[in-house]
């Protein structure tokens, strides 16, 4: 076991300086730069701007530079967000990010799989045509609506909950966000665990259980979730690695101070570092999230070595 | 051969099945699957079930053990021991599964739960029908693997299934249907999925179980030389129907259908006898 993650953290390595050296080249190939303006600056002080970020330099020392800083922790200051470094910005705004992220993967897993078991268990009963009707109608309505829509019904109308703001990471400020973030999770993990379940309920071994005159109840806790349950592990990765970096749209709407907009801003205002560090944490979050969901199925299917 | 009818004559009834019907609904309508079947089987018998494919053998009995598919139903009556099967509920019916009737089903590479301990899908049964605590069914377990002549072996009841090969698998099903002792064993193919030599093994079992320990089996097999060697009776079903049945000895020597009579002839003549 400790073999096996040793062995996939070494690979990680190399994989993260490929994407980190592809995404670097990519900004750069990229025309215009952080400084250009429609005004243009007058030559010297843009030469000296040149020379305070390095940027006077040829490209591959540029990235040794960068490269160097990175092995000590440094991940450069942000190119627009003037007296802050990457490295601030990320710290100021992951916890926000992650804790949004986290909670709604863990909110939508739970009730996911649950509902998703349920509908498989009562197929093609009024029950399972509802869910699956309401979970049709939150993959397609897209959070751009469904964030505003909460936010004026249950802010502003009924005046329950605030309608944006951190406010320190307030329960009842998260209300509102981590719905909008699980809504369309929800829906997608519940159709899969009731496709996987509907599956498993149909093998043979389950008739073999049946045969022992286990109670159904046992049956679905014994031997179906633990087989169901497979294929939503392996989705889990990309998708909570998206959600803890944050959704732009949602953080947007709700005004919340996490790393989402960074995504957006860095691109668009060639803020190298800024992306560079976005990435990179994008990166390894993925890595790292995709090692656990790869130790879960060996944990939950005895037939995967690792 | 007149020791096991006088033992017939000798021993009472154990299940008794009349006018069963089993339907399917499908895309194309209403099929009937199973017409009108009438069988009984007495304390300690064999009976051997042979069609083919498609002939309704195996639905019979899961019918009967309420393991139709969701879109399957049957009527009729199947009373074992004064106790009938078909309109009992579901709860009632639980404590008969895998307590007094245990199954035994045609693939066992994938008739074991995968992500399960072997000892844990031998004890779960015991604990559930007859309330033993975890380590007293674990010590059953391991008496009822060595009746299935597999190792009394703590690493056996510590692996899982993909550990173990094919015949192996197939004795822990067996195992599994004895940890309640039954007195009804229903074997849907046992053998099909086997090699030969593990087949002759795991026939002998049956031998063993039905000889030595006096429990019934219903032997359910495409195969005339398995039940052959195995049945005091046979039942010769096709498209749904008995087309025959009587003593083992009596069908396959003088068989009286046509279609018992093609089925026979299909064995090449140098392995009869």
């Amino acid at each position: 076991m400790i073999k096996f993650i040793t062995k996939r953290l070494i690979i990680a390595i190399p994989t993260l300086l490929i994407i980190i050296a592809f995404g670097f080249i990519m900004m750069r190939v990229a025309p215009g730069g952080p400084f250009t303006n429609e005004r243009a600056l007058p030559p010297e002080i843009e030469r000296n701007i040149q020379e305070a970020y390095n940027l006077n330099k040829p490209i591959y020392e540029q990235f040794f530079i960068y490269i160097k800083n990175l092995s000590v922790g440094d991940f450069g200051p942000s190119f627009k967000y003037k007296d802050f470094t990457v490295k601030e910005l990320i710290i100021s705004g992951l916890p926000v990010s992650a804790t949004l992220g986290l909670s709604s993967i863990f909110i939508s897993l739970i009730l996911g799989s649950f509902l998703g078991i349920i509908a498989a268990i009562r197929k093609n009963t009024y029950f399972d045509y509802s869910i699956m009707g309401i979970s049709l109608i939150g993959i397609c309505v897209p959070s751009f609506v469904m964030a505003p829509i909460l936010s004026l019904f249950f802010g502003l109308y009924l005046g329950l909950l605030p309608t944006s703001g951190w406010n320190g990471g307030n329960i009842f400020n998260l209300i509102l966000p981590i719905t909008a973030l699980s809504l369309p999770q929800i829906a997608v993990i519940s159709r899969m665990m009731r496709s996987s379940t509907i599956e498993v309920l149909n093998s043979n071994f389950i008739r073999t259980a049946k045969s022992k005159g286990l109670k159904s109840s046992y049956i679905i806790r014994k031997h179906v979730i633990r087989a169901s349950i497979l294929p939503i592990i392996e989705y889990l990765a990309p998708a909570s690695a998206g959600l803890m970096t944050g959704s732009i749209i949602v953080e947007q709407i709700f005004g919340l101070p996490g790393i989402g907009r960074y995504f957006v801003v860095g691109a668009l205002q060639r803020d190298y570092t800024l992306v560079s560090g976005v990435m990179i944490l994008y990166a390894s979050l993925l890595i790292i999230l995709i090692l656990i969901t790869d130790i879960l199925r060996a944990y939950l299917d005895p037939r995967v070595k690792i | 051969m007149q020791s096991i009818q006088k033992n017939i004559k000798n021993s009472d009834l154990l299940l008794e099945v009349n006018n069963l019907n089993v339907f399917f609904d499908t895309a194309d309508g209403k099929i009937q699957a199973v017409k009108d079947v009438n069988l009984f089987i007495n304390k300690g018998e064999c009976l051997g079930i042979v069609g083919e494919s498609g002939s309704g053998k195996t639905q019979t009995f899961f019918s009967i053990t309420g393991l139709l598919s969701s879109n399957g139903y049957c009527n009729g009556s199947a009373i074992f021991k004064d106790f009938d099967l078909i309109s009992a509920s579901e709860d009632k019916k639980r404590e008969y599964l895998g307590k007094s009737i245990g199954f035994i089903f045609q693939d066992p590479m994938t008739s074991l739960t995968p992500h399960m301990k072997i000892g844990e899908q031998l004890s779960e049964i015991a604990t559930f029908h007859d309330n033993l605590s975890k380590s007293e069914a674990l010590k059953r377990a391991l008496n009822v693997l060595d009746i299935v002549k597999l190792p009394k072996s703590r690493n056996l009841i510590n692996s899982y299934p993909h550990e173990l090969s094919g015949g192996m698998k197939q004795r822990i099903m067996i195992a599994i249907s004895l940890m309640c002792s039954p007195e009804l064993i229903i074997a849907d193919e046992p053998t099909t999925a086997l090699d030969v030599t593990t087949q002759s093994e795991i026939l002998n079992i049956f031998n063993d179980l039905q000889k030595g320990m006096g429990i019934s089996i219903v032997l359910i097999s495409h195969n005339i030389g398995v039940i052959a060697e195995t049945s005091d009776r046979v039942m010769v079903m096709k498209g749904g129907k008995v087309v025959e049945k009587g003593s083992t000895f009596d069908v396959l020597t003088s068989p009286k259908d046509e279609y018992t009579k093609h089925l026979l002839s299909c064995i090449p003549p140098w392995l009869e006898g």
